[in-house]
């Protein structure tokens, strides 16, 4: 074992000068008890930066809006661009940030992509295609995508119940926009309600005590 | 149908997962040298099998909850990797379920790192010892019979006493799988211990309430009763202002490029440290303790106005409330010393630090104290603050609690590996992640060995330490990560160039982390 002359102290492994002082040492080198672990550039740092920048943009995107005219007379195309890539945005950094959980990014983009909906069609003069259209077939096709998935990839019902849960509660929103008259066609929000409460339904006869089971877990006091 | 056995962490714990850093991820490490051959990884593989399935609560991966963290049951099978990561690497990461310890093994040594949520030191070396034990039989079955069915650690005080599982009710899953079975997702100790007991009977009811705490940070800014408590003088809760006057020296460095931790073993003779805290009068903890102060003040180059060192000393809750479970149980104690007021020879810092370690380290002292802690987080206002905002106030409570510690240690005393196990096995170490300069001890046959950890590249303070031993005629021998770039790329620099370096890098940093100590 190698020796260092200064501290008196037998060093372990290769080095040439001890760890501690850095005199040189003297004497054989022995095997060291724990391995050379190569510096690692560490991207948590720099993801968790970029996120918080791209989510700064997006809103400042967002309100911006504000600064114009409502109605399509205003910035009108370029309008529809800047809000198309920013929501676009937003949707690929969501569904990134949430890949660990299908269910909840899913909660996710359902709501994120009904308040830009809703946002735009405001901004662009409120022609009420968010509420119409946009709004009951994304919670649709949402729970759909849901039933099938969890399926597919054989995902816990505890891991999801309560977000599938959350998507049906989110689904029948639609039908409060069809009972104050909020929609110009009200096949989408009839289907999409329908669809949430067949789908509730289901989530009740096939796994309403682990549902309850869950909500009491999640929310223990 | 699954419906996972769970249950909400404990006390000690919430404040691990409030007070993670880059730099300290709340991970600690035990770690056993064999002393003939290279591990095995086949065998290694094999007997975390076995003990793997002996030991429900490192099954679980930790959730998160509206108002709480919990642990919940889960199906994953831990594999053993070489190591290829730095000491204590941050193991729990928010969203993904993943288990809270890993195994690894570098030519003789077997290592375990644990999620400091998840179990405390004395917890840990349960399994390890467990491990080693199922490791041996494997690896010489001609030691001795494979004894199956005995519980090879006698560590363990009152481990016969397995009826004591509790688990939640509605997990109805979890009675046939690990009723009977030490080790489990068990209610927390805090609870069985410290909260006031009701009249009826402590079923299921008294499980649901077993309420961990966003309190054990408190006890970490407790002041010190200030100077030598006399003995049989009770520690107060609540400090006085003398207290605060004192300016407590906090050491500082510059951070690994990739924020890893310094990680320093020292091995030695256990019976010479012994003999030598014995002339001194002290026990062990407290004279490494005050070697370690002075390490500290001789690398500092002069403590200037902050001349207080503290050091917050983990006490393992077991030894005076028997518990089975390898959850955390510990509560810390804090322990000073003022340079120039007084005596500052070490033999008067150890008595000084000792009188103020034995009282506080009663059962009676420490139950006084963690009452009140709980007391404090059943209040109702706290409990429905949600979790994220409960991290907050944790963090900031941390961060202030940390302002009043120089160092801390830990020991865990003799490993008490069973045999055969034990005579394979040449020295047994134990680091943490640290956020302030920190020594674990453990001492296994003839050799002890002090594994020093810190945020900071600086190795000054451990030097010191070393020099005080060896020149008090105690062999040390010292193992070191490489941690810098210069110590990774082979050009060691000399120590002049060292010393500009501390000007050149000067990342200087507060300790962000939690001190509930170890």
């Amino acid at each position: 074992m190698r020796r260092c002359p200064a501290c008196a102290v037998d060093v372990e492994g290769t080095w040439t000068r001890c760890p501690l002082c850095a005199t040189a040492l003297t004497g054989e080198a022995v095997e060291s008890p724990l391995p050379d672990v190569p510096l690692r550039f560490s991207r948590r740092r720099v993801l968790r930066t970029l996120f918080l920048a791209s989510i700064a943009v997006i809103l400042v995107s967002f309100l911006s809006q504000l600064l114009f005219n409502r109605g399509l007379a205003g910035i009108g195309v370029l309008r529809s661009v800047w809000l198309g890539v920013s929501a676009m945005w937003l949707v690929v950094l969501m569904a990134i940030r949430k890949r660990r959980n299908v269910a909840k990014g899913t909660v996710y983009l359902v709501v994120l992509i009904g308040l830009v909906c809703v946002y735009w069609d405001y901004l662009s003069g409120w022609h009420g295609w968010s509420l119409t259209y946009a709004v009951p077939v994304v919670c649709g096709s949402s729970i759909i995508a849901l039933l099938i998935t969890v399926r597919v990839m054989r995902i816990e019902v505890g891991e999801h119940i309560l977000y599938s849960g959350l998507t049906m509660l989110l689904g029948l929103a639609p039908i409060g926009f069809l009972a104050f008259g909020w929609v110009n066609d009200p096949r989408p929000s009839a289907v999409c309600g329908v669809l949430s409460l067949l789908a509730l339904a289901l989530l009740q006869v096939a796994s309403g005590p682990e549902a309850r089971h869950e909500l009491a877990k999640r929310l223990h006091l | 149908m699954t419906r996972r056995a769970w249950v909400r962490l404990d006390n000690a714990s919430n404040i691990f997962l409030a007070a993670r850093s880059d730099a300290d991820p709340k991970v600690f490490r035990l770690s056993a040298d064999l002393l003939e051959h290279d591990v095995d990884p086949e065998l290694l593989q094999e007997a975390l099998d076995t003990t793997y399935d002996r030991y429900p609560l490192y099954h679980a991966v930790l959730r998160r909850g509206v108002f709480w963290y919990y642990l919940q049951d889960s199906d994953l099978h831990p594999v053993v990797t070489a190591e290829h990561e730095p000491t204590c690497a941050p193991i729990y990461q928010a969203d993904r379920r993943s288990l809270l310890f890993r195994v690894l093994y570098h030519r003789r040594r077997i290592v375990l790192e644990v999620f400091h949520a998840l179990s405390d030191g004395t917890g840990a070396l349960w399994f390890l010892s467990d491990l080693i034990s199922a490791y041996v039989r494997l690896r010489y079955p001609e030691d001795g019979p494979p004894d199956e069915g005995a519980d090879p650690v006698g560590a363990a005080p009152g481990r016969e006493e397995r009826g004591g599982m509790r688990i939640r009710p509605g997990a109805e899953r979890a009675p046939e799988d690990t009723a009977g079975q030490p080790h489990g997702l068990t209610t927390d100790s805090f609870a069985h211990y410290f909260r006031r007991r009701r009249a009826t009977a402590p079923g299921p009811a008294f499980t649901r309430e077993a309420t961990p705490a966003p309190l054990t940070v408190e006890e970490a800014a407790l002041p010190s009763s200030g100077g030598a408590a006399a003995p049989g003088r009770t520690p107060r809760p609540a400090g006085t202002k003398a207290d605060h006057v004192k300016k407590v020296h906090r050491v500082r460095g510059s951070r690994a490029p990739d924020n890893r931790t310094r990680a320093v073993e020292l091995t030695m003779p256990v019976k010479d440290v012994l003999a030598l805290a014995r002339a001194e009068g002290a026990a062990l903890t407290m004279y490494l303790t005050a070697l370690f102060f002075e390490s500290v003040r001789l690398s500092s180059g002069g403590l200037d106005d902050s001349r207080t060192l503290s050091a917050s000393v983990p006490v393992n809750l077991r030894q005076f409330f028997p518990s089975t479970s390898a959850r955390n149980f510990f509560a810390t104690v804090r322990v000073e010393h003022t340079y120039g007021e007084g005596p500052d020879d070490l033999g008067s810092i150890c008595r000084q630090l000792e009188g103020q370690f034995r009282p506080k380290a009663t059962p009676e002292s420490l139950e006084r104290k963690l009452r009140t802690f709980i007391r404090f987080e059943r209040m109702p206002a706290l409990r429905i603050v949600p979790r994220p905002l409960k991290d907050v106030i944790l963090g900031l409570v941390n961060r202030a609690s940390n302002r009043g510690l120089s160092v801390a240690v830990s020991n865990l005393g003799r490993a008490g590996l069973p045999e055969p196990a034990g005579s394979h096995v040449r020295r047994v170490l134990f680091q943490v992640s640290a956020a302030r300069p920190q020594f674990c001890a453990i001492s296994h046959g003839d050799l002890l060995t002090v594994s020093f950890t810190s945020p900071f590249t600086e190795t000054d303070h451990i030097r010191e330490f070393a020099r005080l031993l060896t020149s008090r005629g105690v062999d040390v021998t010292v193992a070191a990560a490489r941690v810098t770039e210069a110590e990774l790329t082979g050009t060691a620099p000399t120590e002049d160039e060292l010393a500009e370096d501390e000007f050149a890098e000067g990342e200087l940093t507060e300790g962000e982390s939690a001190e509930a100590g170890r």
